[in-house]
Formats: C-alpha cells, structure tokens, sequence
C-alpha cells in the first residue's frame, strides 16, 4: 500500500521535472505543406497569386531551412517561395541575437539562413559563422536604398542582406503622462518612477546613458563606460520592467506609462491606443537593422541565394508593409505599394513611426560590435541590473 | 558465460545499474567537472572560453571587481553576495509559505473519506498537467494593473461605495514570491500527505484516552510523525527555487534578479560562460551548506525515503 503510494508520487515527481525541463527548448515552427504545382500562376491559401520569380534561379535543393526571429514574416512570402520554386521551407525560431548567436556557435545547427541584427555581425564573422555571399546571383540587390546598405558593420555588404530595419526610441502614453520627455536625459527625472518599460538590452540603455554623457554609442574607452554605468544605476529605479519581447502588452495593459521601445511595438501600441506616441530623443534615436546572412556549413546555398531573391522583389517584399510595420529598406517593395496598394503605401508614409522624419535617421546611432570592450559592456549590464 | 551470470549476483547488480551509471556519469558527472574547469578558465572578448587557471571569477563573485571609476585596479561592491542573499531569503521565505499553506491541505487530504482522498489529490495534481511557463503566465493576468484580481477589487469596492486604486502587484518581489509558492505548493503536499497518511488511528485514540486535548495531540503525535514528510518536501522546494529563473524573469519584469537569473544571463547575454559556471558552483555548494545542515538537523524525511 505505502509502496505503491511512494511509486506514484515518484512517477509524478519524474513527469513534473520533464516537464519542467521541457520548458527551456526553442519552438519549431513548419511553413504548410506547398499545395501541388500545376500550371499558371501559383495561389497561397489566403488568395494571394504568388509573383513569377525573377529572376528565375537554378535551385537543385528541395529543402531550406531559415533560423529567423519570431513573427517576422508575412505568410504569403513564405507560402509563395515554396509553391513557385516547389521547395520546402524550415523555420526555427529565435527570440535575441544572443540566442541565436548561442545556439549556431554551439555547432551542429544545420540551418542556412540566419537573421542576425546589426551589432553581432562582427562577432559571427570572426568566429568564421558566415560565408561571403557571392553578389552575381544576388541580382535583387539593387532594390534596396543605398541608405541602408555599406553599414559599417559590414562594409560593401559581403556578408549580408538587408531585411528591415527600425529605431529605438522614446514611447510615451500621453493621457498619463504630463511631461512629455523629449530626451533621453529626461526619462531619468525622478517623476518617472516605477513607471517605465525598457528593452531588455544593454546595448540600448547604456547606449541612452552614453548619449546623454555626450560619448559615442560604440565607446571603448573604460572611463566614459564607467560614468556611463553609474549614470545608468541611476535610471534603474524608474524601470518597473525589461521586456524585449512584447513591450507592447505592458504599455497597453497600463502596467508602465512610458518607456524605451522599438518601431514595430510602439505602432501595435499605438493602434490600440492612439494617445500612445514615439518621440524621437534630441540626443539621436539607436538605429538598427536586421540582415540576412549565409551561414558557413549552408548545405541549400542555392536555394537560400533563390530565396534571398524572391522574397526582395518589389512585389513580394512589400507583403511586409501589411502586417510587419518596420522601416522598409526596400525601395523596389514602396514603389510598388505606393502604385498598387496606395492605403498601405500611405499607412506607411504618414506615419512618423515607420517612415522617420529624415533628420531623425541623419540623427541616429547605429549600434557596432566593439570587440574587446565587449565584457565591460556584458558586466555593466549585470550588475547594474542586479543592484 | 550465462551459467556464471545466472550464479553470480553481484554481476547482476552491476550490470542491471549499469545503464544508469553511465547515464549520470555522461550527463551529470562529466557536465559538472567542465563546468569546474570552465569556471577557472577566462573569457575571450567574443565571448569564448580560454582554459587557463585563474581565480578571477570567483573574486568577481565575492565582490572584487576590474572595472572601477577612478582607475583602480580592484573595486569592492558585493552585487553578487547580495543576489546570493536575495535567492536564499526568497527560497527560505517560500519554502516557509509553502509549509504554511501545505501542510493543513495535505492534513484535510489525509483525514478526508478515502473515496474523496483520491479526488482532492487528483485535484492538486491538475495544475502540473498545464506547463510550468504557461501556468506562470496566467499569473501575470490576475496580477496586472488591469488584470483579474484588480478587476474583482475594484468590482467590490464599487459595490461597498469605497473608492479603489489599482494596486501595483505585477512586476514586485511579492508577485516572485507568489509565482514561487503557488508553482511548488504540490511538491510539499504530497510528501506530507504520504507520511499524514500513514499516521496510524490508534495512535490518536491512545492519545485521546491518555487524556491529550487537540492541540496537545497534534504537537505530540501528528507534528512530530509528520516531519519526515515536511523535511522530504523542504527539500524538494528549497533547491528548486534557488535555482529558478523562469518565475522571476516573467513575474519580476526581469529586475529582479536571482542567482538563476544571474547564471542564465552569463550564457546567453553576457555571453561568459566562465563567469556563469563559477556562478553555478557556487549557487551548488551554497545550496550543498543550506541542505547539509538542515539534513543534519531534521534528517532526509528517512522514512519516506526509506518507505
């Protein structure tokens, strides 16, 4: 009787830890099955008749498999790429460039894209993760703006192609809040305790605290990084939370009033909730960009060059404006919505969110990798967190 | 050859635990000598290890640190002593909670009709069937500024005619600590139920005629024969919480920051897995003391072990 007893409460205790252990793995996330091909143009089934590619590539692979971050593509894209090159799609999904950067330096990983933002390029590049991409079949390239091509982060684009791009940058909800901030030294006044939201990412924030100390972004210099760090302790006490992955949900949940969010979050915000706005600091909003690059061991490069044409075409890439409200870099994918799709062009253009005032973008900072300072920005980052 | 295995038990033995020697030594013993390795080593500036011996994270976590103001060379600032500190007094605090709250259910369970001991049981188990995260999750709408329990406040105190303010539960120590109780209540039930169960009836009859009252029963003879339960059940909710990260980072709006936090964050953001592994060692052998002690004192809840 007791036995039997013990056994159960062990097999309860062993089926809890397994479930306990299986909350640390990554999502996988499948595309559909392609439906069978047949002649004439391909439909997705959402109605959308997929474009021809153009160019047409030579592709011998059947599969590719994307490791990008989550909620980042429109369906029809990926429902388009499979049926009219009768591919196979993989995604996995990850949620921070750490995440990714964990999990292909690991090794093993067999994907062939990834989708890594501006600053951990270098890092990827020097742990020899990325292959050079070879520019002749990567015709399409000459759709995006030259704005956001030749980043410093990857001079004359060798490893990378744009996808989209967006800033970091003040949010504010204006019916609860009575000074609007203007800058980034003015979310450090004591008003705003406890009431603010903040990406969870050192980069950011100590970048704000280097800005407002008049330093660079990319500083290397130990000294301004250790003022930088002090000046930021002193912010901590207004942050109720960090949150990378869906800021939006507090600000709309009226949890935090204001904070330190990103494009795409602070229009969902926004239309929830018009009275929620995005200030572009007077010191310079952070500017970043997502990229895609071709991993080493790619075993579908083919397929991935097909890919990387298909979907910059102006009309696949403006898919993206539908749903996945960044700033665009892809000038062949506006032009093609301002004549096609002139209410999306327009949503787009209008607002200051996805289409900056262009002094806000000559006022930014781009965020670079900077190698050897890189743990004194990591420990920063802990312990002011932790204090 | 099999003539022998069938004579020789001792063979037997071994090769029946053979299967789970070598999957704690691949999975549990080779991963922690790493681990002590890794945590001697440095870091290089991308953030991988470069095996060396050095005692440089282990001053680091007690406070010594390399990057000062003013140009020193070491700066002293107990941040991670103080993260330690925070991780202990939260598992303290919710193991105590749990016990609070525990052990009166697992006493109804235990004296409830065995046709409804096996219902409330049940009914403790269902939550585990949900996944942990999601379960903690749901915390987050109840304790939101909009969220459940705000709602119904407000609701209340509207029909009282008592002006409401939303509090502020989300994203507080309190609301870590709530997340922490409710996700490991079950694991302090079961165990005190099992030994409350097993409590024979006499014994409270012997009790009642040797003229005990009920407080005096249950100080003598239901506490005391219960405490293996209660040990056994302190344990399986004291380490566990130590190292958790999951509760505070959702609950906690990531700012409050444990030592699971703390370890998470070096593997991945920091990217210093020589720091995090010195970390990990600590947090182990910190957890080694706390347990040790508190085993010597009231044993490992023997008898459910031993059952």
């Amino acid at each position: 009787m007791c036995k039997s007893k013990l056994y159960r409460l062990l097999a309860l205790l062993v089926a809890t830890s397994l479930m306990l252990a299986a909350c640390g793995g990554g999502e996988t996330a499948q595309a559909t099955e392609p439906a069978t091909g047949g002649e004439g143009p391909k439909v997705t089934s959402s109605g959308f008749v997929c474009p021809e590619p153009n160019p047409r590539m030579e592709v011998t692979s059947t599969e590719l498999n994307l490791f990008v971050w989550t909620e980042y593509f429109p369906q029809d894209m990926l429902d388009c790429f499979e049926l009219v090159y009768d591919i196979k799609l993989n995604r996995d999904e990850y949620s921070s460039n750490e995440e990714m950067y964990a999990k292909l330096s690991g090794g093993g990983a067999a994907y062939d894209l990834a989708q890594p933002t501006d600053y951990i390029i270098g890092l990827m590049i020097r742990q020899d993760l990325l292959q050079e991409l070879d520019h002749s079949k990567l015709p399409n390239m000459k759709n995006f703006d030259e704005g956001w091509m030749n980043k410093p982060f990857d001079p004359g684009n060798r490893y990378t192609v744009p996808y989209l791009a967006g800033t970091d940058a003040i949010v504010v909800n204006t019916d609860a809040v009575e000074n609007v901030p203007q800058s980034w030294a003015d979310l450090w006044k004591p008003e705003y305790a406890g009431r603010m939201i903040a990406l969870d990412d050192s980069r950011v924030l100590i970048g704000a605290a280097l800005l407002i100390l008049g330093y660079d972004v990319n500083t290397r210099d130990p000294g301004e990084l250790e003022e930088a760090k002090a000046k930021l302790a002193e912010l901590i006490p207004n942050i109720k939370v960090f949150d990378s992955d869906s800021p939006k949900t507090a600000l709309i949940a009226g949890d935090v009033d204001l904070g330190i969010t990103w494009t795409f979050e602070a229009l969902a915000a926004q239309q929830e909730n018009p009275a929620i706005q995005f200030i572009y600091p007077t010191e310079g909003a952070v500017l970043w960009q997502d990229n895609w690059v071709l991993l080493k061991d790619a075993a579908h490069a083919d397929a991935a060059y097909a890919w990387l044409n298909y979907i910059n075409q102006g009309e696949v890439f403006w898919l993206t404006l539908i749903d996945y409200t960044y700033i665009n870099p892809n000038k062949a994918a506006l032009e093609y919505a301002k004549e096609n799709q002139p209410d999306i062009y327009k949503a787009y253009f209008d607002s200051p969110i996805t289409n900056p005032p262009p002094e806000a973008i000559a006022n930014g900072h781009g965020i670079e990798d900077v190698g050897e300072a890189t743990p004194l920005y990591d420990a920063i980052w802990v312990e002011v967190k932790g204090q | 050859m099999f003539q022998r295995l069938r004579e020789n038990k001792s063979v037997q033995g071994t090769l029946l635990a053979l299967p789970t020697m070598i999957w704690l030594s691949v999975l549990l013993i080779l991963p922690l000598l790493l681990t002590l390795v890794i945590s001697f080593g440095r870091r290089s500036p991308d953030g991988n290890v470069i095996f060396t011996f050095t005692l440089d994270n282990y001053i680091r976590l007690l406070g010594y640190h390399t990057n000062c103001a003013g140009g020193q060379a070491r700066c002293f600032d107990p941040i991670y002593a103080t993260i330690l500190w925070r991780s202990l007094v939260l598992a303290f605090n919710t193991t105590v909670l749990v016990i609070l709250l525990g052990y009166p259910l697992a006493y109804f369970i235990a004296r409830a009709h065995p046709k409804k001991r096996n219902l409330y049981l049940f009914m403790v188990l269902i939550p585990l069937w949900t996944n942990f995260v999601i379960r903690v999750y749901a915390w987050m709408m109840l304790l939101r500024k909009e969220g459940g329990i705000n709602i119904a406040l407000g609701w209340f105190a509207n029909l009282l005619g008592i002006p409401f303010q939303p509090l502020e539960m989300l994203y507080t120590p309190g609301a870590v600590l709530v997340g922490m109780v409710y996700e490991f209540l079950p694991f302090m039930i079961l165990p005190i139920f099992t030994s409350l169960e097993k409590i024979d009836n006499s014994l409270y009859e012997a009790a009642a005629d040797l003229g005990a009252n009920a407080i005096r029963t249950f100080l003598r003879v239901t506490l005391p024969l219960s405490m293996p339960g209660v040990v056994a059940g302190t344990i399986l909710v004291f380490i566990p919480v130590m190292g958790t990260f999951i509760v505070s980072d959702i609950l906690g709006g990531r700012q409050v920051i444990l030592v699971g936090n703390l370890i998470q964050r070096q593997y991945l953001d920091a990217r210093d897995p020589t720091f995090g592994a010195a970390a990990a060692l600590i947090l182990m052998v910190m957890t080694l003391i706390v347990t040790y002690f508190y085993t010597r004192r009231f044993g490992f809840g023997e008898e459910i072990v031993a059952v």
